[in-house]
Protein backbone atom coordinates (compact mmCIF):
# COMPACT_ATOMS: atom_id res chain seq x y z
CA UNK A 1 0.00 0.00 0.00
CA UNK A 2 1.35 3.17 -1.33
CA UNK A 3 -0.58 6.22 1.17
CA UNK A 4 0.59 9.77 -0.43
CA UNK A 5 3.78 8.61 -1.55
CA UNK A 6 5.21 6.37 1.17
CA UNK A 7 4.97 2.98 1.43
CA UNK A 8 3.17 1.05 4.21
CA UNK A 9 4.45 -2.13 5.44
CA UNK A 10 1.43 -4.90 5.21
CA UNK A 11 2.64 -5.53 9.12
CA UNK A 12 0.81 -4.70 12.49
CA UNK A 13 2.12 -3.81 15.70
CA UNK A 14 1.56 -5.33 18.93
CA UNK A 15 0.60 -4.35 21.92
CA UNK A 16 -0.11 -5.67 25.30
CA UNK A 17 -3.11 -5.00 28.00
CA UNK A 18 -1.77 -2.60 30.24
CA UNK A 19 -3.30 -0.40 33.63
CA UNK A 20 -3.15 3.28 33.44
CA UNK A 21 -3.55 6.22 35.68
CA UNK A 22 -4.11 9.97 35.19
CA UNK A 23 -2.43 12.54 37.81
CA UNK A 24 -2.45 16.57 37.06
CA UNK A 25 0.02 18.43 38.22
CA UNK A 26 -0.28 22.03 38.54
CA UNK A 27 2.34 25.15 39.85
CA UNK A 28 2.49 28.55 40.48
CA UNK A 29 3.83 28.79 36.72
CA UNK A 30 4.21 26.29 33.78
CA UNK A 31 7.69 26.57 34.36
CA UNK A 32 8.10 24.68 37.58
CA UNK A 33 4.74 22.63 36.66
CA UNK A 34 6.92 21.03 33.77
CA UNK A 35 9.96 20.76 35.77
CA UNK A 36 8.10 18.79 38.22
CA UNK A 37 6.67 16.83 35.58
CA UNK A 38 10.02 16.45 33.40
CA UNK A 39 11.26 14.49 36.42
CA UNK A 40 8.49 12.63 37.88
CA UNK A 41 8.10 11.03 33.91
CA UNK A 42 12.45 11.06 33.81
CA UNK A 43 13.31 6.82 33.52
CA UNK A 44 10.01 6.18 33.00
CA UNK A 45 10.99 4.67 29.26
CA UNK A 46 9.61 1.18 29.34
CA UNK A 47 8.04 -1.43 32.21
CA UNK A 48 11.33 -3.94 31.28
CA UNK A 49 13.32 -1.79 33.99
CA UNK A 50 11.86 1.45 34.46
CA UNK A 51 8.53 0.06 36.77
CA UNK A 52 6.07 1.94 34.41
CA UNK A 53 5.88 3.82 31.52
CA UNK A 54 5.05 7.42 31.81
CA UNK A 55 4.74 10.80 30.04
CA UNK A 56 3.42 14.34 29.52
CA UNK A 57 0.00 13.78 27.79
CA UNK A 58 -0.87 17.58 27.48
CA UNK A 59 -0.45 20.99 28.55
CA UNK A 60 -3.59 22.47 30.78
CA UNK A 61 -4.58 26.03 30.97
CA UNK A 62 -5.45 27.41 34.28
CA UNK A 63 -8.99 26.79 33.01
CA UNK A 64 -8.87 23.21 32.83
CA UNK A 65 -6.97 22.65 36.27
CA UNK A 66 -8.80 21.57 39.79
CA UNK A 67 -6.91 24.98 41.24
CA UNK A 68 -7.10 27.13 38.02
CA UNK A 69 -2.97 27.19 37.97
CA UNK A 70 -1.50 25.94 35.05
CA UNK A 71 -0.13 22.45 34.83
CA UNK A 72 0.00 19.15 32.99
CA UNK A 73 -1.39 16.11 33.07
CA UNK A 74 0.37 13.01 32.85
CA UNK A 75 -0.37 9.45 31.96
CA UNK A 76 1.33 6.70 33.88
CA UNK A 77 1.03 2.99 32.46
CA UNK A 78 2.11 -0.37 34.35
CA UNK A 79 1.52 -3.86 34.05
CA UNK A 80 0.34 -4.70 37.81
CA UNK A 81 -1.43 -2.67 40.34
CA UNK A 82 0.85 -3.16 42.79
CA UNK A 83 3.77 -1.95 40.74
CA UNK A 84 1.59 1.20 39.28
CA UNK A 85 0.55 2.05 43.38
CA UNK A 86 4.55 1.94 43.68
CA UNK A 87 5.96 3.84 41.33
CA UNK A 88 3.14 6.31 41.30
CA UNK A 89 3.65 6.99 44.99
CA UNK A 90 7.18 7.05 44.80
CA UNK A 91 7.15 9.78 41.92
CA UNK A 92 5.03 11.81 43.38
CA UNK A 93 7.12 11.89 46.84
CA UNK A 94 10.20 11.98 45.29
CA UNK A 95 9.61 14.60 41.85
CA UNK A 96 6.12 16.38 42.68
CA UNK A 97 6.18 16.91 46.64
CA UNK A 98 9.89 18.50 46.29
CA UNK A 99 9.31 20.93 43.54
CA UNK A 100 8.39 24.38 44.91
CA UNK A 101 4.83 25.46 44.65
CA UNK A 102 3.54 22.41 42.81
CA UNK A 103 0.05 20.10 44.00
CA UNK A 104 -1.20 16.90 42.53
CA UNK A 105 -4.59 16.02 41.73
CA UNK A 106 -6.66 12.58 40.10
CA UNK A 107 -7.14 13.22 36.52
CA UNK A 108 -9.59 10.71 36.31
CA UNK A 109 -12.26 9.02 37.82
CA UNK A 110 -13.41 5.64 38.24
CA UNK A 111 -14.40 2.68 40.83
CA UNK A 112 -10.95 1.35 41.17
CA UNK A 113 -8.89 3.73 43.03
CA UNK A 114 -5.87 3.46 44.01
CA UNK A 115 -3.33 5.78 46.25
CA UNK A 116 -2.45 8.97 45.11
CA UNK A 117 -1.37 11.35 48.19
CA UNK A 118 -2.50 9.13 51.09
CA UNK A 119 0.58 7.46 52.11
CA UNK A 120 2.23 10.65 51.32
CA UNK A 121 0.47 12.71 53.71
CA UNK A 122 2.73 11.31 56.69
CA UNK A 123 5.67 13.53 55.40
CA UNK A 124 3.54 16.36 57.39
CA UNK A 125 4.62 14.36 60.76
CA UNK A 126 1.03 15.21 62.09
CA UNK A 127 0.68 18.32 61.18
CA UNK A 128 -1.32 16.91 57.95
CA UNK A 129 -4.53 18.58 57.33
CA UNK A 130 -7.40 16.62 55.59
CA UNK A 131 -9.54 18.26 53.82
CA UNK A 132 -12.92 16.04 52.51
CA UNK A 133 -15.14 17.96 49.93
CA UNK A 134 -18.30 16.04 48.63
CA UNK A 135 -16.95 12.38 47.71
CA UNK A 136 -13.14 13.21 47.48
CA UNK A 137 -10.30 13.31 50.09
CA UNK A 138 -7.53 16.34 49.64
CA UNK A 139 -4.52 16.22 52.15
CA UNK A 140 -2.73 19.82 53.05
CA UNK A 141 0.90 18.37 54.30
CA UNK A 142 2.78 21.55 55.39
CA UNK A 143 6.20 22.26 53.56
CA UNK A 144 8.91 25.00 53.58
CA UNK A 145 7.27 27.44 50.83
CA UNK A 146 3.44 26.94 52.42
CA UNK A 147 1.59 23.60 51.62
CA UNK A 148 1.58 20.93 49.59
CA UNK A 149 -2.27 19.88 48.04
CA UNK A 150 -2.63 16.30 47.24
CA UNK A 151 -5.77 14.42 46.25
CA UNK A 152 -5.85 11.01 48.42
CA UNK A 153 -6.46 8.79 45.50
CA UNK A 154 -6.22 8.47 41.87
CA UNK A 155 -8.54 6.40 39.56
CA UNK A 156 -6.39 2.88 37.89
CA UNK A 157 -8.37 1.93 34.29
CA UNK A 158 -7.69 -0.49 31.57
CA UNK A 159 -5.16 0.75 28.88
CA UNK A 160 -3.20 -0.43 26.17
CA UNK A 161 0.68 0.09 25.90
CA UNK A 162 2.85 -0.37 23.08
CA UNK A 163 1.33 0.29 20.04
CA UNK A 164 4.09 1.53 17.75
CA UNK A 165 5.39 2.12 14.15
CA UNK A 166 8.75 1.67 12.31
CA UNK A 167 9.89 4.66 10.36
CA UNK A 168 12.41 2.76 7.76
CA UNK A 169 14.95 5.71 6.14
CA UNK A 170 17.48 6.11 3.59
CA UNK A 171 19.34 8.11 6.33
CA UNK A 172 19.50 8.94 10.32
CA UNK A 173 18.71 12.73 9.71
CA UNK A 174 15.80 12.20 7.87
CA UNK A 175 14.95 9.73 9.95
CA UNK A 176 14.85 11.34 12.90
CA UNK A 177 13.36 14.52 11.49
CA UNK A 178 10.52 12.49 10.56
CA UNK A 179 10.14 10.70 13.90
CA UNK A 180 10.19 14.24 15.32
CA UNK A 181 7.16 15.50 12.64
CA UNK A 182 5.34 12.97 13.72
CA UNK A 183 5.66 13.10 17.73
CA UNK A 184 5.44 16.41 17.57
CA UNK A 185 2.00 16.08 16.02
CA UNK A 186 0.31 14.29 18.62
CA UNK A 187 2.34 16.22 21.23
CA UNK A 188 -0.96 17.01 22.66
CA UNK A 189 -3.40 14.21 21.41
CA UNK A 190 -5.54 13.13 24.48
CA UNK A 191 -5.07 10.06 26.15
CA UNK A 192 -1.86 8.69 24.77
CA UNK A 193 1.74 9.46 25.81
CA UNK A 194 4.84 8.50 23.88
CA UNK A 195 7.14 7.51 27.01
CA UNK A 196 10.77 7.73 25.52
CA UNK A 197 12.85 10.71 25.50
CA UNK A 198 11.50 12.64 22.67
CA UNK A 199 9.06 9.87 21.91
CA UNK A 200 11.40 8.21 19.48
CA UNK A 201 13.61 4.89 20.14
CA UNK A 202 16.32 3.60 18.13
CA UNK A 203 16.65 0.44 20.00
CA UNK A 204 13.30 -1.66 18.93
CA UNK A 205 13.78 -4.88 20.73
CA UNK A 206 12.98 -8.12 20.33
CA UNK A 207 11.97 -10.84 22.93
CA UNK A 208 14.96 -12.91 24.07
CA UNK A 209 18.61 -12.92 23.85
CA UNK A 210 21.24 -15.51 23.00
CA UNK A 211 22.40 -14.33 27.06
CA UNK A 212 19.89 -16.48 28.86
CA UNK A 213 20.05 -13.46 31.40
CA UNK A 214 18.77 -10.95 29.09
CA UNK A 215 14.58 -10.99 28.64
CA UNK A 216 14.53 -8.60 25.42
CA UNK A 217 18.00 -8.05 23.00
CA UNK A 218 18.19 -5.72 20.17
CA UNK A 219 15.91 -6.09 17.20
CA UNK A 220 18.56 -7.40 14.70
CA UNK A 221 15.84 -8.13 11.82
CA UNK A 222 15.43 -4.09 11.88
CA UNK A 223 18.94 -3.08 12.56
CA UNK A 224 20.72 -1.76 9.22
CA UNK A 225 24.36 -2.44 10.37
CA UNK A 226 23.32 -6.63 10.66
CA UNK A 227 21.48 -6.77 7.26
CA UNK A 228 24.14 -9.16 5.75
CA UNK A 229 24.35 -11.42 9.12
CA UNK A 230 21.10 -11.69 9.69
CA UNK A 231 17.79 -12.37 8.49
CA UNK A 232 16.60 -8.82 8.07
CA UNK A 233 13.30 -7.23 6.99
CA UNK A 234 14.99 -4.24 5.89
CA UNK A 235 14.86 -3.57 2.09
CA UNK A 236 18.53 -2.37 0.91
CA UNK A 237 18.23 1.14 0.54
CA UNK A 238 17.17 1.49 4.44
CA UNK A 239 20.22 2.87 6.35
CA UNK A 240 18.22 4.23 9.78
CA UNK A 241 15.30 2.81 11.30
CA UNK A 242 13.58 5.10 14.30
CA UNK A 243 10.62 3.54 16.16
CA UNK A 244 7.80 5.44 17.97
CA UNK A 245 6.03 3.49 20.67
CA UNK A 246 2.29 4.82 22.11
CA UNK A 247 1.14 3.56 24.34
CA UNK A 248 -2.75 4.71 25.09
CA UNK A 249 -6.30 4.35 27.40
CA UNK A 250 -8.12 2.86 24.05
CA UNK A 251 -7.04 0.89 21.09
CA UNK A 252 -9.14 3.63 19.24
CA UNK A 253 -6.37 6.15 20.50
CA UNK A 254 -3.42 4.20 19.74
CA UNK A 255 -4.86 4.34 16.09
CA UNK A 256 -5.60 7.50 15.73
CA UNK A 257 -2.52 8.91 17.40
CA UNK A 258 -0.56 6.31 14.88
CA UNK A 259 -2.82 7.47 11.64
CA UNK A 260 -2.11 11.41 12.35
CA UNK A 261 1.61 10.73 13.09
CA UNK A 262 2.12 8.62 9.70
CA UNK A 263 -0.15 11.54 7.68
CA UNK A 264 2.26 14.20 9.45
CA UNK A 265 5.32 12.64 7.44
CA UNK A 266 3.44 12.16 4.41
CA UNK A 267 2.64 15.76 4.45
CA UNK A 268 6.46 16.63 4.98
CA UNK A 269 9.16 17.40 2.32
CA UNK A 270 10.83 14.59 4.10
CA UNK A 271 8.93 11.91 2.78
CA UNK A 272 10.81 11.31 -0.07
CA UNK A 273 13.57 9.89 2.40
CA UNK A 274 11.63 7.68 3.66
CA UNK A 275 11.55 3.85 2.30
CA UNK A 276 8.21 2.66 4.46
CA UNK A 277 6.74 2.70 7.65
CA UNK A 278 6.53 -0.41 9.02
CA UNK A 279 5.54 -1.81 12.73
CA UNK A 280 7.19 -3.64 15.55
CA UNK A 281 5.48 -7.13 16.46
CA UNK A 282 6.24 -10.42 18.10
CA UNK A 283 4.40 -12.62 15.46
CA UNK A 284 0.98 -11.74 17.26
CA UNK A 285 1.14 -14.24 19.99
CA UNK A 286 2.58 -11.82 22.69
CA UNK A 287 0.35 -9.24 22.61
CA UNK A 288 -3.93 -8.95 23.08
CA UNK A 289 -3.93 -5.90 20.34
CA UNK A 290 -2.76 -5.64 17.03
CA UNK A 291 -2.71 -2.41 14.91
CA UNK A 292 -2.58 -3.11 11.18
CA UNK A 293 -1.58 -0.11 9.38
CA UNK A 294 -2.58 -0.44 6.01
CA UNK A 295 -6.35 -0.71 7.99
CA UNK A 296 -5.42 2.57 10.10
CA UNK A 297 -4.40 4.26 7.16
CA UNK A 298 -7.56 3.17 4.83
CA UNK B 1 -41.59 12.34 35.26
CA UNK B 2 -42.81 14.85 37.52
CA UNK B 3 -41.60 15.47 41.15
CA UNK B 4 -43.44 13.90 43.25
CA UNK B 5 -45.40 16.91 44.80
CA UNK B 6 -47.05 17.56 48.31
CA UNK B 7 -49.14 19.55 49.86
CA UNK B 8 -50.95 19.05 52.84
CA UNK B 9 -54.76 18.81 52.86
CA UNK B 10 -55.93 20.88 55.64
CA UNK B 11 -54.67 22.95 58.36
CA UNK B 12 -52.78 20.44 61.20
CA UNK B 13 -52.85 21.22 65.04
CA UNK B 14 -50.60 17.90 65.99
CA UNK B 15 -46.64 18.03 65.17
CA UNK B 16 -46.10 15.32 62.09
CA UNK B 17 -43.27 13.16 61.40
CA UNK B 18 -42.14 13.31 58.00
CA UNK B 19 -39.40 11.14 58.12
CA UNK B 20 -41.83 8.53 55.81
CA UNK B 21 -40.44 10.83 53.10
CA UNK B 22 -36.79 9.40 53.44
CA UNK B 23 -37.32 6.23 51.82
CA UNK B 24 -39.78 7.01 49.29
CA UNK B 25 -37.51 5.59 46.59
CA UNK B 26 -38.53 2.24 48.19
CA UNK B 27 -41.96 1.84 47.32
CA UNK B 28 -42.90 0.10 43.99
CA UNK B 29 -45.16 2.68 42.56
CA UNK B 30 -47.37 6.16 43.62
CA UNK B 31 -49.91 3.83 44.78
CA UNK B 32 -48.02 2.43 47.64
CA UNK B 33 -46.56 5.49 48.46
CA UNK B 34 -50.05 7.15 49.10
CA UNK B 35 -51.58 4.35 50.95
CA UNK B 36 -48.31 4.08 53.34
CA UNK B 37 -49.40 4.78 56.65
CA UNK B 38 -48.27 7.51 58.99
CA UNK B 39 -49.04 8.47 62.43
CA UNK B 40 -50.84 12.13 63.51
CA UNK B 41 -51.81 12.81 66.73
CA UNK B 42 -52.57 9.55 68.08
CA UNK B 43 -54.23 7.65 64.98
CA UNK B 44 -52.76 6.25 61.21
CA UNK B 45 -53.74 8.20 58.82
CA UNK B 46 -52.94 7.34 54.80
CA UNK B 47 -50.40 9.75 53.32
CA UNK B 48 -53.40 10.54 50.82
CA UNK B 49 -55.62 11.36 53.90
CA UNK B 50 -53.36 13.94 55.05
CA UNK B 51 -51.42 15.10 52.07
CA UNK B 52 -52.78 15.88 48.50
CA UNK B 53 -50.06 14.36 45.80
CA UNK B 54 -49.43 15.30 42.21
CA UNK B 55 -45.98 13.48 40.15
CA UNK B 56 -44.59 10.21 40.05
CA UNK B 57 -41.23 10.90 40.84
CA UNK B 58 -40.22 8.76 44.02
CA UNK B 59 -36.49 10.45 44.49
CA UNK B 60 -37.25 13.89 43.81
CA UNK B 61 -39.67 15.54 46.15
CA UNK B 62 -41.09 18.59 46.62
CA UNK B 63 -42.64 19.69 49.86
CA UNK B 64 -45.44 22.91 49.26
CA UNK B 65 -46.64 25.18 51.91
CA UNK B 66 -44.74 23.36 54.53
CA UNK B 67 -45.39 24.71 58.32
CA UNK B 68 -43.11 24.64 61.33
CA UNK B 69 -45.37 21.87 62.64
CA UNK B 70 -44.00 19.03 60.46
CA UNK B 71 -40.34 17.76 61.93
CA UNK B 72 -37.77 15.39 60.53
CA UNK B 73 -38.08 16.09 56.87
CA UNK B 74 -35.23 14.28 54.97
CA UNK B 75 -34.06 12.76 58.12
CA UNK B 76 -31.76 10.12 57.30
CA UNK B 77 -32.37 10.33 53.40
CA UNK B 78 -30.41 8.46 51.05
CA UNK B 79 -29.67 9.36 47.44
CA UNK B 80 -33.15 12.21 47.16
CA UNK B 81 -32.92 15.35 46.42
CA UNK B 82 -36.05 17.19 48.03
CA UNK B 83 -36.92 20.87 47.68
CA UNK B 84 -39.27 22.01 50.56
CA UNK B 85 -40.95 25.78 50.90
CA UNK B 86 -41.91 27.43 53.83
CA UNK B 87 -40.68 27.38 57.03
CA UNK B 88 -40.34 23.87 58.37
CA UNK B 89 -40.52 21.91 62.35
CA UNK B 90 -37.48 19.96 64.39
CA UNK B 91 -34.51 18.22 62.65
CA UNK B 92 -34.41 18.30 59.06
CA UNK B 93 -31.85 16.66 57.49
CA UNK B 94 -31.22 15.35 60.53
CA UNK B 95 -28.56 11.82 60.22
CA UNK B 96 -28.83 12.52 56.46
CA UNK B 97 -26.89 10.19 54.54
CA UNK B 98 -26.67 11.65 50.72
CA UNK B 99 -28.72 13.40 48.53
CA UNK B 100 -29.79 17.22 48.13
CA UNK B 101 -32.65 19.08 50.85
CA UNK B 102 -33.11 22.35 49.69
CA UNK B 103 -35.30 24.60 51.83
CA UNK B 104 -36.78 27.73 50.84
CA UNK B 105 -37.86 29.06 54.47
CA UNK B 106 -36.45 28.79 57.77
CA UNK B 107 -36.07 25.37 59.81
CA UNK B 108 -36.48 25.38 63.66
CA UNK B 109 -33.76 23.12 66.15
CA UNK B 110 -31.78 20.20 65.40
CA UNK B 111 -31.44 20.83 62.15
CA UNK B 112 -28.52 18.91 59.67
CA UNK B 113 -27.53 17.14 63.27
CA UNK B 114 -25.35 14.35 62.86
CA UNK B 115 -25.38 14.82 58.85
CA UNK B 116 -23.37 11.77 57.45
CA UNK B 117 -23.37 12.95 53.45
CA UNK B 118 -25.17 14.66 51.30
CA UNK B 119 -25.84 18.65 50.76
CA UNK B 120 -28.42 20.58 52.92
CA UNK B 121 -29.32 23.95 51.23
CA UNK B 122 -31.04 26.58 53.65
CA UNK B 123 -32.38 29.74 52.17
CA UNK B 124 -33.53 31.30 55.36
CA UNK B 125 -32.37 31.11 59.10
CA UNK B 126 -31.83 27.56 60.92
CA UNK B 127 -32.67 27.23 64.88
CA UNK B 128 -30.34 25.74 67.75
CA UNK B 129 -28.09 22.83 67.51
CA UNK B 130 -27.90 23.26 63.69
CA UNK B 131 -25.29 20.36 62.83
CA UNK B 132 -24.77 19.72 66.19
CA UNK B 133 -24.78 15.93 67.80
CA UNK B 134 -28.64 14.10 67.40
CA UNK B 135 -29.54 13.39 70.86
CA UNK B 136 -29.13 9.73 70.52
CA UNK B 137 -25.25 10.13 69.28
CA UNK B 138 -22.15 11.80 70.42
CA UNK B 139 -20.90 13.38 67.00
CA UNK B 140 -22.05 16.41 65.15
CA UNK B 141 -21.80 16.36 61.19
CA UNK B 142 -19.64 13.39 60.19
CA UNK B 143 -19.84 14.91 56.31
CA UNK B 144 -21.39 16.24 53.95
CA UNK B 145 -21.69 20.12 52.69
CA UNK B 146 -24.18 22.56 54.23
CA UNK B 147 -25.08 26.62 52.86
CA UNK B 148 -27.52 28.67 55.27
CA UNK B 149 -28.49 32.00 53.91
CA UNK B 150 -29.26 33.65 57.03
CA UNK B 151 -28.59 32.91 60.56
CA UNK B 152 -28.10 30.29 62.73
CA UNK B 153 -28.74 29.44 66.75
CA UNK B 154 -26.99 28.72 69.23
CA UNK B 155 -25.19 25.59 70.59
CA UNK B 156 -24.50 24.33 66.86
CA UNK B 157 -21.79 22.11 65.34
CA UNK B 158 -20.57 20.78 68.50
CA UNK B 159 -18.61 18.16 68.21
CA UNK B 160 -18.90 18.26 64.13
CA UNK B 161 -15.94 16.08 62.77
CA UNK B 162 -16.05 16.76 58.96
CA UNK B 163 -17.84 18.50 56.29
CA UNK B 164 -17.78 22.22 54.67
CA UNK B 165 -20.34 24.50 55.83
CA UNK B 166 -20.88 28.16 54.36
CA UNK B 167 -23.20 30.37 56.49
CA UNK B 168 -23.89 33.94 54.84
CA UNK B 169 -25.41 35.50 57.85
CA UNK B 170 -24.47 35.50 62.16
CA UNK B 171 -23.91 32.22 64.52
CA UNK B 172 -25.35 32.31 67.98
CA UNK B 173 -23.72 31.63 70.91
CA UNK B 174 -21.41 27.96 72.34
CA UNK B 175 -20.79 27.26 68.74
CA UNK B 176 -18.32 24.77 67.26
CA UNK B 177 -18.00 23.37 70.81
CA UNK B 178 -15.63 20.19 70.84
CA UNK B 179 -15.12 20.28 67.28
CA UNK B 180 -13.37 17.39 66.11
CA UNK B 181 -12.73 18.69 62.04
CA UNK B 182 -14.21 20.43 58.79
CA UNK B 183 -14.65 23.48 57.71
CA UNK B 184 -16.79 26.35 58.17
CA UNK B 185 -17.06 30.20 56.41
CA UNK B 186 -19.43 32.36 58.31
CA UNK B 187 -19.58 35.78 56.87
CA UNK B 188 -21.54 37.43 59.86
CA UNK B 189 -20.85 37.98 63.59
CA UNK B 190 -20.38 35.20 65.83
CA UNK B 191 -22.05 34.66 69.20
CA UNK B 192 -20.10 33.81 72.56
CA UNK B 193 -18.04 30.63 73.54
CA UNK B 194 -16.95 30.16 70.43
CA UNK B 195 -14.99 26.98 69.50
CA UNK B 196 -14.45 25.93 73.46
CA UNK B 197 -12.16 22.86 73.53
CA UNK B 198 -11.96 22.90 69.56
CA UNK B 199 -9.15 20.24 68.53
CA UNK B 200 -9.09 20.66 64.84
CA UNK B 201 -10.51 21.98 61.88
CA UNK B 202 -10.58 25.45 59.65
CA UNK B 203 -12.61 28.31 60.50
CA UNK B 204 -12.76 31.47 58.68
CA UNK B 205 -14.07 34.25 60.21
CA UNK B 206 -14.37 37.95 60.31
CA UNK B 207 -14.08 38.00 63.94
CA UNK B 208 -10.58 39.02 65.53
CA UNK B 209 -11.65 37.91 69.43
CA UNK B 210 -11.37 34.12 68.21
CA UNK B 211 -7.80 34.54 67.49
CA UNK B 212 -6.69 35.53 71.23
CA UNK B 213 -5.42 32.23 72.40
CA UNK B 214 -4.08 31.54 68.42
CA UNK B 215 -0.51 32.58 66.89
CA UNK B 216 -0.31 33.97 63.48
CA UNK B 217 1.58 31.96 61.01
CA UNK B 218 2.92 33.55 58.18
CA UNK B 219 1.43 35.34 55.22
CA UNK B 220 2.60 32.82 52.66
CA UNK B 221 -0.23 32.26 49.29
CA UNK B 222 -1.57 29.05 49.95
CA UNK B 223 -2.76 27.88 46.95
CA UNK B 224 -5.05 25.22 48.71
CA UNK B 225 -7.81 28.65 49.45
CA UNK B 226 -7.98 29.22 45.74
CA UNK B 227 -8.97 26.01 45.17
CA UNK B 228 -11.49 25.21 48.28
CA UNK B 229 -13.21 27.76 47.17
CA UNK B 230 -13.23 26.83 43.81
CA UNK B 231 -14.37 23.39 44.55
CA UNK B 232 -17.25 25.30 47.10
CA UNK B 233 -18.43 28.08 44.21
CA UNK B 234 -18.86 24.41 41.68
CA UNK B 235 -21.61 23.15 44.86
CA UNK B 236 -23.10 26.54 45.35
CA UNK B 237 -23.45 27.87 42.14
CA UNK B 238 -22.83 31.65 43.16
CA UNK B 239 -19.94 33.60 44.01
CA UNK B 240 -18.45 32.82 47.60
CA UNK B 241 -18.13 35.66 49.94
CA UNK B 242 -14.54 35.16 50.84
CA UNK B 243 -13.60 35.68 47.27
CA UNK B 244 -10.87 38.18 46.52
CA UNK B 245 -10.84 38.69 50.20
CA UNK B 246 -7.06 38.89 52.16
CA UNK B 247 -7.00 36.05 54.42
CA UNK B 248 -4.75 35.52 57.60
CA UNK B 249 -3.83 32.29 58.99
CA UNK B 250 -3.97 31.72 62.98
CA UNK B 251 -3.04 28.49 64.02
CA UNK B 252 -3.78 26.95 67.49
CA UNK B 253 -1.31 25.38 70.17
CA UNK B 254 -0.09 21.86 70.32
CA UNK B 255 0.20 22.53 73.64
CA UNK B 256 -3.25 22.87 74.34
CA UNK B 257 -4.38 20.22 72.09
CA UNK B 258 -5.67 22.83 69.16
CA UNK B 259 -4.35 21.94 66.18
CA UNK B 260 -7.34 23.96 64.44
CA UNK B 261 -6.70 27.04 62.00
CA UNK B 262 -8.58 30.33 61.62
CA UNK B 263 -8.53 32.41 58.30
CA UNK B 264 -9.64 35.68 58.94
CA UNK B 265 -10.56 38.00 56.63
CA UNK B 266 -11.49 41.64 56.73
CA UNK B 267 -15.12 42.80 56.62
Amino acid sequence: MIYKGIKIENTFAEAFNMKASRIIVTADNAKWAKHACDSFTGFATSVIACGVEAGIETELKRSETPDNRPGYSILVFSMSRSQLEKQLETRVGQCILTCPTTAVFSGMSGEDMIPLGKNLRYFGDGYQISKKILNKRFWRVPVMDGEFLCEESTARVPAIGGGNFLVLSKNRESCLKACEIAVNEIKNHPNIITPFPGGVVRSGSKVGSKYKALIASTNDAFCPTLKSITKSDLPKSVSCVMEIVINGLTSDDISAAICKSIKAISQSKIKKDIIAISAGNYGGKLGQHHFHLRKIMK
Amino acid sequence: MKPLTLKLKQKITYRIDMSFLSDAYKYKSIKHFMSKKIIYGNQEFKVSQLFSVTGNQLNNIVIKSAIPLMDNIGCKQQGISMNVYGNIGYSFGKQMVSGSLVLHGNALDYAASGMKGGKIFIYGNAGDYFGAKPNAGNEGILDGFIYVKGNVGNDSFQRVRRGNIIIDGNIGNDACREMISGSILIKGSIGNSFGIDIKRGSIFIKDRKLTRDYTQSNDAEYNFIKFYLTQLKSIIKKKIFLEKKKLKRYYGNKDKNNLSEIFLFTA
